[in-house]
């Protein structure tokens, strides 16, 4: 990944601008599109970081998604305000991200894959079946913004902005010493711990990170869709952010949006047009798989010095 | 719970033991020789049940003639293991060296394209099929009935066991699969196509998985949600009996299959201060509408499985 540059900044500030032009369009839905884009780059980001970064194969994150996403609404639903039970999102993702971390930390390559997906189906059957407290298969309902924040355009504008302080923060995270060590484990956990880093410690803290940025995706989610039901977490959603993650490319900084704002309109666009949209996603995944597995980032980051030499 | 009915819901349990095991050993299989573990083999069970639908039908299968279902069965087989070999030269053949996220993803795109093609050609609504000629009947014991058919899946479990473990300790073929799972880049020194040897094995487990997907047909309908439900267990069938192991995932999914009967049996379980009302967990991405079923482990319903079909599935939830 190529360190942020001033280039960057300025792109950062350019889509910052255009994104706060938005709402003056006035399209209705072309907000709602913008508010499901910037959740799914966070969900997506939060991803990157253990992904992508640390290595770490997460087939199982929508679990923290969703976690986030019922901490939030049940808070809401149980009378805390808006603030209170935003900010409790990130607090139970990052707690559950811990606590199966400790399990799942000395795995790597296909058991971690199928521990991530276990794990991310216990948490989808406990949402789907403890009907006493998650609502069962309907989930929870009236889970609505404040007054101050019940507009689309003021929803979309506070989205807008915790989105881009923690993508921020995500890019940031990367770059830290503790971004490096986290490569370092990736890239060779032997000689990451020869030269005194603690890789599992690392990854332990990318997992906790990651998982909290992740429920405070789904906290936004939920107060957006005014619920949350469990198939927020169910297994699609999980290789939904894989494959946002590998079309913007792993290894991209901007990645996590481009790889969110292109599948949110695909799917959007695809869904509205035909019966069959997902077939017309599975046919994108394997294309991405096959011909681009760098994604969208990488294919502008190897075309880029070539437009530069001519 | 007497004796009578923890024996049924025993016997309940080892027949959906026997199908989760075919299905477990096609993909233990694969996983062994190629190294994929593959989401889409769910789609290839989901698929089967599928065909043999279709093909039950036009055999006559509803009409109590003899053979018309274990054609079906055989179609469904025939059919899958031609699409698995599909799939692995289409698609995995240039990802064996890629990571296991790009595998993984890669395969879940085909589960989302074979469930189109499914609702395209079969439509949303389930698909109840025949019940087999000759096993059709329940026999009573203690005044529970145990289903016959259930009792015959009984049977082909430990069956398909036995051949596939003389398919691979006593044939060239199976020496070959021992090989390519011990060591590929050796046994591919030796001489060995793996490129076909991989095709064959990917066909083999994927008519593991359309007879399984076939064999379920009269239990359960076939539905579009059947894919991912059942992927979700056999994952946890192939890693609990170690993957590559076939004795491993039979003794693994007679666990699984045992252990979920008997819980939803159990019905309510106390945790501590909260009562968890325990569902299978087979009902997947659109369980609300297997409530009113017993499939789904109430005990307040008293039709027998078999007869139990769901409410067609709302399109909303279907969106995942």
């Amino acid at each position: 990944m190529t360190r942020p540059s001033r280039g960057h900044a300025i792109a950062a500030g350019v889509v910052i601008a255009f994104a706060l032009l938005l709402p003056l369009a006035g399209d209705e839905y072309a907000l709602v599109l913008a508010i499901d884009i910037l959740i799914a780059a966070l969900f997506t980001g939060s991803l990157t970081l253990i992904s992508g970064t640390g290595g770490i194969t997460s087939f199982g994150h929508a679990a923290y998604f969703g976690i986030g996403a019922y901490a939030s609404a049940l808070a809401a639903t149980h009378g805390y305000p808006f603030l209170g039970s935003l900010a409790l999102a990130p607090i139970a993702a990052t707690v559950a991200a811990l606590a199966f971390g400790a399990l799942c930390v000395r795995l790597s390559g296909i058991y971690l894959a199928m521990l991530t997906l276990a794990f991310a189906q216990i948490v989808w059957s406990i949402a789907l079946q403890w009907d006493a407290v998650t609502g069962g298969s309907n989930g929870i309902i009236g889970v609505w913004p404040p007054d101050w924040l019940a507009g689309r355009t003021g929803y979309y504008t506070a989205v807008l902005g915790v989105v881009t302080l923690a993508l921020g923060a995500l890019a940031i995270i990367a770059f830290t010493p503790f971004g490096y060590a986290l490569r370092g484990g990736r890239d060779s956990a032997l000689r990451a711990s020869a030269s005194g880093i603690d890789v599992k410690a690392r990854r332990m803290q990318a997992l906790a990170i990651a998982g909290g940025f992740a429920g405070l995706a789904g906290a936004l989610y939920a107060f957006s869709k005014g619920g949350i039901a469990p198939d927020a977490l169910a297994i699609p959603r999980s290789v939904d952010a894989l494959v946002m993650m590998l079309l913007g490319g792993q290894n991209a900084l901007f990645g996590p949006l481009l790889g969110a704002a292109a599948f949110t309109w695909l799917t959007d666009a695809l869904g509205r047009a035909t019966e069959y949209w997902r077939a017309c996603v599975g046919v994108v995944i394997l294309l991405i798989v096959s011909a681009f597995p760098y994604g969208i980032g990488g294919a502008l980051a190897v075309l880029r010095p070539r437009f530069r030499r001519t | 719970m007497s004796l009578a009915s923890l024996a049924a819901q025993l016997l309940n349990g080892l027949a959906s033991a026997s199908s989760l095991f075919l299905i477990s050993a096609g993909l233990t299989l694969i996983f062994g020789v190629t190294r994929i573990v593959n989401f889409a083999h769910g789609s290839l069970y989901m698929l089967g049940a599928y065909v043999a639908y279709s093909v039950g039908g036009a055999l006559g299968a509803y009409d109590d003639s003899a053979l018309g279902f274990w054609w079906a069965a055989l179609a469904a087989a025939a059919v899958a293991a031609v699409l698995g070999a599909l799939i692995e030269v289409g698609v995995l053949k240039r990802l064996y060296a890629a990571p296991e996220l790009l595998q993984l993803t890669a395969t879940f795109g085909v589960v989302l394209i074979v469930r189109d093609v499914a609702l395209a050609v079969w439509g949303p609504e389930d698909r109840l099929g025949p019940r087999v000629p000759g096993f059709a009947d329940a026999v009573y014991v203690a005044g529970h009935a145990l289903p016959e058919y259930d009792l015959l899946l009984l049977a082909i479990a430990p069956l398909v066991l036995i051949a596939l473990t003389l398919l691979v300790r006593r044939t060239r073929f199976g020496l070959v699969v021992r090989a390519a799972s011990e060591n590929r880049v050796l046994t591919g020194a030796l001489g060995i196509d793996q490129s076909r040897l991989f095709t064959a094995v990917f066909a083999l487990g994927a008519a593991l998985a359309g007879l399984a997907g076939a064999l379920t047909l009269p239990r359960e309908p076939a539905n579009l949600g059947m894919d991912l439900a059942v992927i979700a267990d056999a994952f946890v069938v192939t890693v609990l009996g170690g993957l590559g192991s076939i004795p491993g995932a039979f003794v693994a999914a007679i666990v699984i299959g045992v252990t979920k009967a008997l819980c939803i049996a159990a019905g309510n379980v106390s945790l501590g201060a909260f009562t968890f009302a325990l569902r299978s967990s087979r009902s997947s991405s659109n369980s609300s509408s297997w409530r009113s079923c017993c499939w789904c482990g109430r005990r307040a319903c008293s039709a027998r499985r078999r007869r139990c079909r769901r409410r067609p599935q709302s399109r909303s939830s279907a969106r995942w």
